[in-house]
């Protein structure tokens, strides 16, 4: 039963003032027999009223608004966490009769939202992949394995390369990227095959293992087998999502499970960083804030004129644009 | 017979529903008041009545936008002197048909974000449901004041060469075009002092106390002076006469979202003497653009945070958010199994044919017919993106064809309706146009209230089914008979 103290910082810092900020967070770990909460607390800057409610998929989610000028926003959520280890699959079931239960999950309410295949390029290379992978005679366990264990041998682990923005097209091209853009992979090839498949965001809390993915926001996916339930897969580390991993929601895609994000008002760029460290009950902690590139490059220029620009004419044209859009 | 130059060159165009003629070429009963009167008019003044319509339109600024025509975006709604007349027992059906249809689409939208039911019993089937882009599972168990989703509706019906009234399509987001039925009935005041009274003609005005009322009704708090606001996209937005218009006769403030802004789950104007809450708005911005913070981030139309406010109760948004899974074309089949699964009864209204692109057999007769029929995108409105199969030509039919193929689910195809014929003041004479209707209903705490009109449009090219203002379509005054 192991404890975890894990604590996740997240600090915006702009360069100058900004106000009207509106945020979601989705910092609040699931609460199920394999983990519970014994503690949360969460500070944030200015204090301000954190409405929470649960969404579609059941996840926690807070909401909150910073409307005073501000160079600065600090998210900082620190929880106090326990796990317990889930049995696996017994896998007992003949592979075929497990087929036919997953088929019959096709029209079925959530499971439908878990199998909808996004459509990218390479995608009928990666059916071929799909099929060769998978042996014949395979339990949709055995076969969510195997293909957990295909991402991680076939893609790299490049800190980087992409953001949480970066479609599967570009991830197929590159063969490399982090946990998300692994998990994204994995789903697809899930769903590819009628393996329901969602995503995970959470912690990863190896102690002494050292694993990938320590000191951040971790991302997996978890593979619905019949008579058992979800089970996390992590590509990233080629293993079971278990006792070491801290789920805090699940979703279709990332998008669904976005730890952090918000909106502000305010003509410069931000800085973001986000750190998460974990302390172990036998004293040990691992990880530190790590500075995470700025997401938009900071700009801010006074007093020159232009005799064009195609900013300001870009700005015109999205309003523009946006405005005409609405309509019935 | 009339001898007036202008009345005796009138051909009804053969096949087609004549609002004017009867079957035997004589004028029917609810015409014969107006016809009389403009028998007795001189071209020359029909034409100064044409030309002061004209004239009115332009000094008042009641204009629409058209998009991707490269002139000059704003426009007068071309309008048809010639009012479009209803009976009064027409109208009791129609009222009586949208006020059901109605009902049983708030049910569906109240059901599809709670318990759904009727996907459980396979009445609409749930893959048409979870894939259509307007199913927002953030509305997923929000509950809505009065469990009321679409407060204005404006559902759109056509008749049939003998007559019968059909729903074409179900507008539930953002309907516009209530402002032109209210303006036009202006006009027609000026231009015909006389007639309305004399012809018994039921009064549109109360549209916007109606909608006042209703709003004020929905005020989370409890204070008899609420703030509503109407959220306008902003004026280059095709309907922001409208949106002055109505924020004009309602009284309340007109907004845009960066007037606004979210603190502590409650939404705020910024005035002059600082915040002040808002308790009910009025949007005419879409779904998709009201929160960049949850829904489409690039939007700057909308408000961060507003989301939040909504789901807490803080404010009441008009109409509510996610209505578009109910007025999505590939849905709008559905909608007389929706009637009779939730009310229990027999649709009084009827849904023109429609194919489902998705099921391989249907766009395999579809493609063969391609020539009879009418192809809609299920998530566009407006009149912009559809096919109409008898006007195209080979190329554009084997476009468009490639087009579906490339996502079936989001088309439709409907048989083309020959739509009814109203008689139209062009050049001088008196032409058949074809016109649709769509009356505009509202849905408050003590139920739905149709006012007796609503929006004619008339496809006025010759010849011409598409009568979207965007497609060179005008309209008319729309008269019901008490």
């Amino acid at each position: 039963m192991p404890e975890f103290k894990i604590q996740h910082v997240t600090r915006y810092t702009y360069d100058s003032l900004v106000r009207d900020s509106a945020n979601q967070i989705t910092l609040f770990p699931i609460v199920d027999i394999y983990q519970d909460v014994l503690k949360h607390d969460l500070h944030i800057t200015g204090n301000p009223l954190v409405d929470t409610h649960i969404d579609y998929y059941g996840n926690e989610v807070g909401n909150f608004t910073y409307v005073e000028r501000h160079k600065e926003l600090v998210i900082s959520s620190e929880v106090l966490v326990n796990t317990h280890h889930k049995p696996l699959p017994t896998d007992e079931a003949p592979a075929e009769q497990q087929w036919q239960a997953l088929a019959a999950l096709q029209y079925i309410v959530p499971y439908i939202d878990f199998l909808k295949q996004e459509y990218f390029e390479g995608i009928d290379e990666l059916r071929t992949i799909v099929e060769a992978e998978r042996q014949s005679g395979d339990t949709p366990y055995q076969t969510a394995l195997q293909f957990c264990e295909y991402v991680y041998k076939n893609f790299e682990y490049i800190k980087g390369v992409t953001t949480v923005e970066t479609k599967l097209d570009e991830i197929w091209k590159l063969k490399a990227g982090v946990c998300q853009d692994f998990a994204h992979i994995l789903m697809e090839m899930l769903r590819l095959l009628g393996i329901p498949a969602r995503y995970v965001s959470g912690y990863i809390c190896p102690n002494r293992g050292g694993m990938r993915g320590d000191g951040a926001t971790h991302a997996w996916a978890e593979a619905y087998i019949p008579d058992y339930g979800w089970l996390g897969i992590d590509p990233t580390n080629n293993c079971i999502a278990n006792e070491t991993h801290v789920r805090l929601a699940v979703g279709r895609n990332f998008s669904d499970c976005s730890p952090v994000k918000g909106i502000y008002k305010g003509l410069s760029g931000h800085k973001l960083e986000v750190g998460v460290a974990v302390e172990y009950k036998d004293g040990k902690t691992t990880g530190k804030p790590e500075k995470i590139s700025p997401a938009f490059p900071a700009s801010g220029s006074l007093a020159a004129t232009f005799t064009q620009n195609s900013y300001q004419q870009y700005k015109q044209n999205l309003l523009e644009q946006q405005q005409a859009a609405q309509q019935q | 017979m009339y001898q007036s130059a202008h009345f005796n060159q009138y051909n009804a165009i053969s096949g087609v529903w004549d609002e004017m003629y009867d079957a035997n070429a004589n004028i029917r009963d609810h015409y014969r008041k107006v016809i009389d009167y403009l028998a007795k008019e001189s071209p020359d003044d029909l034409n100064k009545k044409e030309d002061l319509a004209r004239r009115l339109f332009m000094s008042q600024g009641i204009t629409f936008t058209v998009y991707n025509s490269g002139e000059g975006i704003e426009k007068i709604f071309p309008f048809d002197i010639i009012p479009r007349i209803i009976t009064g027992d027409e109208w009791a059906f129609v009222e009586k048909g949208i006020k059901q249809r109605l009902t049983a689409l708030n049910l569906f939208l109240k059901d599809v974000y709670h318990n759904q039911f009727i996907i459980k019993d396979g009445v609409v089937p749930i893959d048409v449901i979870y894939s259509c882009p307007h199913f927002l599972r953030e509305m997923y168990k929000l509950d809505v004041p009065y469990d009321i989703y679409v407060h204005i509706a404006g559902i759109d019906l056509i008749r049939d060469e003998q007559g019968t009234f059909y729903v074409l399509e179900d507008n539930l987001r953002t309907p516009s075009g209530v402002s032109y039925m209210l303006e036009n009935r202006e006009i027609t005041k000026r231009l015909f002092p006389d007639l309305l009274p004399t012809c018994n003609v039921r009064s549109v005005t109360e549209y916007p106390t109606i909608l006042y009322k209703n709003l004020q009704s929905l005020s989370p708090r409890q204070n008899s002076n609420p703030t509503i606001v109407l959220l306008s996209p902003g004026i280059y937005n095709s309907a922001y006469f409208e949106h002055t218009t109505l924020a004009r006769l309602m009284g309340v403030e007109l907004v845009e979202g960066r007037d606004l802004v979210v603190h502590n789950h409650k939404v705020f104007m910024k005035t002059t003497t600082g915040l002040q809450q808002v308790d009910v708005i009025y949007r005419r911005v879409d779904d998709d653009f009201l929160d960049p913070l949850v829904f489409n981030p690039s939007s700057i139309l909308g408000v961060a945070g507003i989301m939040s406010a909504y789901r807490k109760g803080n404010v009441a948004i008009v109409n509510a958010i996610g209505n578009g899974v109910a007025d999505d074309k590939a849905i709008y089949s559905y909608v007389p199994d929706m009637i009779k699964y939730y009310l229990n009864e027999e649709p009084i209204l009827k849904n023109v044919p429609t194919h489902q692109l998705r099921h391989p057999d249907e766009l395999a007769y579809v493609f063969q017919n391609i020539n009879k029929m009418v192809v809609k995108k299920t998530n566009e409105s407006g009149g912009y993106g559809m096919l109409m199969g008898h006007a195209a030509s080979e190329q554009e039919i084997e476009d468009y064809k490639k087009e579906i193929l490339k996502d079936p689910r989001n088309f439709i195809a409907q048989p083309t309706i020959s739509l009814s014929a109203a008689p139209c003041y062009i050049q001088g004479t008196l032409q058949p146009r074809r016109i649709d209707l769509r009356p505009y209903a509202l849905c408050g705490p003590d139920g739905i209230e149709i006012v007796p009109g609503g929006l004619t449009r008339v496809a006025l090219k010759e010849g011409s089914l598409v009568v979207n203002s965007s497609q060179g379509g005008g309209s008319k005054d729309t008269w019901v008979l008490a």
